[in-house]
C-alpha cells in the first residue's frame, strides 16, 4: 500500500552511571514497573526540556523564516490567499496596518523617485524583519478577521486585546520547539498547536534498586572542640541502561511549520532542518537533574532510527521481560542483554504490524552492541543525521503533489 | 454489527475522568472517551468535528493484568517569563493490560481497524508520553455481541504474569455499557464524549455494569501428562 505518510521512529540504548536525573518530590530518582519489575525512569517531560535546551545551540530560528523588507507583500499575498476579496493596493495596506499593529514598526512605500510608470510601489519596513511561515499565517488569519469587522482594520488593531494577539501572532519565538512539542493556551485556544512529537518515559531495561549516599558537610571554621559536622543527609540515586523512545509525525511537523519562503530552497527546508535538530538534540541531551553531583554525562550505546510509511513501533515490548546481565552467558552487562533482546524482537515485531522499513539506521558503540549490527545501514552521528534529513526531504518533495 | 478488539497495553498508560489542573488521576481502567478519542485520531478527525457516529460505539474494558498505580510529580517553568507554573501530579497505571472492545456497524468498524494500521494521528494510550507497545489492534470479531467477544478471547496478560496461573481459564473483570434494562443498578462515569472541541469539552454520563467474565487462557491445552512415558509393563 503506497502511502504519503513519514514517521520517524527514534530508538535509543543509553547507560547513565550512579545518578539523579529525574527525581520526584522526595528527591528519590523516578521509578516505573514494568513487566512486575521495578525501573528506573527518567520522565518524558524531562529528556523533551533537554532536547529543547539543545536546539538553541543546534538552530538559529532565523534560518526557518525569511529576512525582508518587502513585508507587506509577504503578508498580502497571505491575506488574499483567505479570499477576503482586496486589490492588490488595498491589500498591501492591510497587511502595512497588521505589521504595524503587531511590531510596531512602521511601514511605507519607500521614497523613490518616479521612474515614468505609474504604479506605486509597494510598502515596506524601514529595517530588515524575520517572519517565519506560521507567524505570517498567525497574521493574515487575524487581519481577515479584522477586515470583517465593522469599524475597519485599523479600530480592529486600536483594541489592546487584538493588539495583543497580533504581538503575540509575530513574537512567536522559537518556532521548531513548538511546532515538536505543541503548546496549549487554555485562554486562547486558538493558538494552540499539536505537537509533533511524542517522547516516551525512559525506562530502564533491567532492575533496579534505589540506592542513599549518605553524605557530611564540615564546617571549615568549627573548633577542635566542636565534632561533628555542620550538616547531614542523604542523596537517593541509581544507575541504569534506559530504552528511550520518541516518535516524530513528520506531517505534522511540517503542517505545524509551514513551508520555507526562501524561493533558493526547497519548500520542505524547514521541515528537514527541524527534524535533524530533533534527532541530532535527542541523541545527545541529557536532562541535568543533580550533574554536578554526579557527573553523568554519557552518551548513547545504541541508536535505532527508523522510518515508516503507515504507524509508529515502539520497541518497549522487548524489555518487558527484564534484561539480567550476563544472562545467557553473555558478557557485556545489560548494555549486550539488551542489544539481543532488541536485535531478536524488532524483525518479529516488524512482521507482526506488517511494519517492515528499508529507511533504517543503526548508530552503535563497541563490541558489546554487535548484535544490532543486522537492524540497518551502520552510521556516525553525523552521517545518522544528514541521512535522516535526506530521506524526509525526499519523501515530501515525493508527497508535495 | 460486529466488535473491534483492541490491546491497550505499554508501560505506562492513563485513562483521566474528572483529571484536571493539578492532579491528574486515572481510573483503573480504559474510559470510554479515551479510547474513542484514541479511534476519532487514528480517523484523522480534527478535535471540533461531530462524534456522534463515534459515541454511539458499544463499549466494554476487560483488565487483563490490573497493573501498578505511578504517581509522577511535574514541574513546569513558564517559557518566556521563567516563573515557575504550579507543581502538578500525574498519576499513571504501570504495566497494565487491558483488552477494550467497540461494536457497532460493520462499515465503521471495517474503518477503524483500517484506520488503526495507519492512524492519521499516532496513537497513545491516554497520554502523549504513553506509546501503545504492541499492535493496538486485535482484530475484528464478527456475528458476536460484545460481552460474549470478551469471554471468548484469550487472556492477553504478559507471559511472566500468566505464569503464576495455571487453570484453563481465569477469571478478570469486564465494566461495558449497560444495557437499558441495567441502567437503574448501573455506576455512572462521566465519560461518554459528545465534543472534544478545546474550547468546551463535554461529556455525558454513562452507565457501566460490572462483571467477571472467565476468559481461556493460553495454557487451555497444556497436558500435564504429555511430558511422561508410559513404563513399560514389568515381565515377571
Amino acid at each position: 500500500m503506497v502511502s504519503s505518510r513519514t514517521i520517524l521512529d527514534v530508538h535509543i540504548l543509553q547507560t547513565v552511571p550512579p545518578s539523579n536525573l529525574n527525581r520526584d518530590d522526595t528527591g528519590s530518582p523516578k521509578s516505573a514497573v514494568y513487566g512486575g519489575i521495578r525501573r528506573a525512569r527518567v520522565s518524558s517531560q524531562a529528556w523533551k526540556r533537554a532536547t529543547r535546551r539543545a536546539f538553541d545551540g543546534l538552530l538559529d530560528p532565523a534560518e526557518l523564516g525569511v529576512r525582508t523588507k518587502k513585508v507587506a507583500e509577504l503578508l498580502a499575498a497571505r491575506i488574499t490567499a483567505l479570499g477576503v476579496g482586496l486589490e492588490e493596493a488595498a491589500a498591501w495596506q492591510a497587511a502595512a496596518d497588521t505589521i504595524t499593529a503587531a511590531t510596531g514598526a512602521k511601514v511605507a512605500p519607500p521614497a523613490r523617485k518616479a521612474k515614468g510608470d505609474g504604479d506605486d510601489p509597494a510598502p515596506e519596513s524601514q529595517y530588515l524583519m524575520f517572519l517565519s511561515s506560521r507567524q505570517l499565517d498567525a497574521l493574515a488569519a487575524l487581519a481577515a478577521e479584522g477586515l470583517k469587522d465593522s469599524g475597519g482594520l485599523k479600530e480592529f488593531f486600536k483594541g489592546k486585546e487584538n493588539k495583543a494577539r497580533a504581538r503575540e501572532a509575530a513574537n512567536t519565538r522559537h518556532s521548531v520547539d513548538i511546532a515538536l512539542f505543541g503548546r496549549m493556551v487554555a485562554d486562547a485556544s486558538d493558538i494552540n498547536v499539536d505537537a509533533a512529537a511524542q517522547v516516551a518515559h525512559a525506562i530502564s531495561v533491567h532492575a533496579v534498586e534505589i540506592e542513599s549516599d549518605y553524605y557530611t558537610a564540615v564546617d571549615d571554621q568549627r573548633n577542635e572542640d566542636e565534632p561533628g559536622a555542620g550538616m547531614i543527609g542523604t542523596v537517593d540515586f541509581n544507575s541504569a541502561t534506559l530504552y528511550r523512545y520518541a516518535a516524530v509525525d513528520v506531517d505534522r511537523l511540517r503542517a505545524n511549520l509551514g513551508d520555507g519562503l526562501r524561493a533558493d530552497e526547497p519548500a520542505a527546508e524547514p521541515v528537514r532542518r527541524a527534524v535533524e535538530a530533533f534527532v541530532e538534540a535527542f541523541v545527545t541531551s541529557i536532562p541535568t537533574g543533580k550533574i554536578n553531583t554526579f557527573a553523568n554525562q554519557t552518551l548513547p550505546d545504541a541508536v535505532v532510527v527508523k522510518l515508516r510509511s503507515a504507524r509508529p513501533v515502539s520497541f518497549a515490548g522487548a524489555f518487558e521481560e527484564a534484561v539480567q546481565a550476563g544472562g545467557d552467558g553473555l558478557t557485556g552487562g545489560h548494555v549486550a542483554g539488551a542489544c539481543a533482546a532488541l536485535a531478536a524482537y524488532v524483525p518479529e515485531v516488524e512482521r507482526a504490524f506488517g511494519a517492515v522499513t528499508e529507511d533504517s539506521w543503526v548508530l552503535r558503540v563497541g563490541e558489546r552492541t554487535s548484535a544490532l549490527a543486522g537492524l540497518g545501514a551502520e552510521v556516525g552521528l553525523d552521517a545518522l543525521v544528514g541521512a535522516v534529513g535526506a530521506a524526509v526531504a525526499k519523501r515530501l518533495a515525493g508527497s508535495a503533489g | 454489527m460486529s466488535v473491534l478488539l483492541l490491546r491497550l497495553a505499554g508501560p505506562l498508560q492513563s485513562w483521566g475522568v474528572a483529571a484536571r489542573f493539578v492532579r491528574r488521576t486515572t481510573e483503573p481502567a480504559p474510559t470510554k472517551s479515551g479510547v474513542l478519542g484514541m479511534l476519532a485520531g487514528a480517523l484523522g478527525r480534527d478535535r471540533g468535528e461531530d462524534l456522534a457516529d463515534l459515541a454511539a460505539l458499544r463499549f466494554a474494558v476487560r483488565t487483563d493484568q490490573p497493573g501498578t498505580r505511578v504517581r509522577d510529580l511535574q514541574t513546569a517553568h513558564h517559557g518566556d517569563t521563567d516563573k515557575p507554573m504550579p507543581l502538578s501530579e500525574r498519576f499513571y497505571l504501570a504495566d497494565a493490560v487491558f483488552v477494550a472492545a467497540v461494536e457497532g456497524p460493520d462499515a465503521t468498524v471495517d474503518a477503524l481497524v483500517a484506520a488503526l494500521r495507519a492512524p492519521v494521528h499516532l496513537p497513545y494510550l491516554g497520554r502523549r508520553s504513553c506509546p501503545p507497545s504492541g499492535p493496538v489492534d486485535l482484530g475484528v470479531r464478527a456475528g458476536a455481541g460484545l460481552r460474549s467477544v470478551l469471554e471468548r478471547e484469550p487472556w492477553q496478560a504478559a507471559p511472566w504474569y500468566r505464569r503464576r496461573h495455571h487453570a484453563a481459564s481465569v477469571s478478570l473483570p469486564v465494566q461495558a455499557d449497560a444495557e437499558p434494562e441495567e441502567q437503574p443498578r448501573a455506576d455512572l462515569l462521566r465519560d461518554l464524549p459528545l465534543s472534544f472541541d478545546p474550547r468546551h469539552r463535554r461529556y455525558a454520563l454513562r452507565g457501566v455494569v460490572s462483571f467477571v467474565v472467565d476468559a481461556p487462557t493460553a495454557e487451555a491445552d497444556h497436558d500435564p501428562t504429555a511430558h511422561l512415558n508410559p513404563l513399560e509393563p514389568e515381565s515377571d
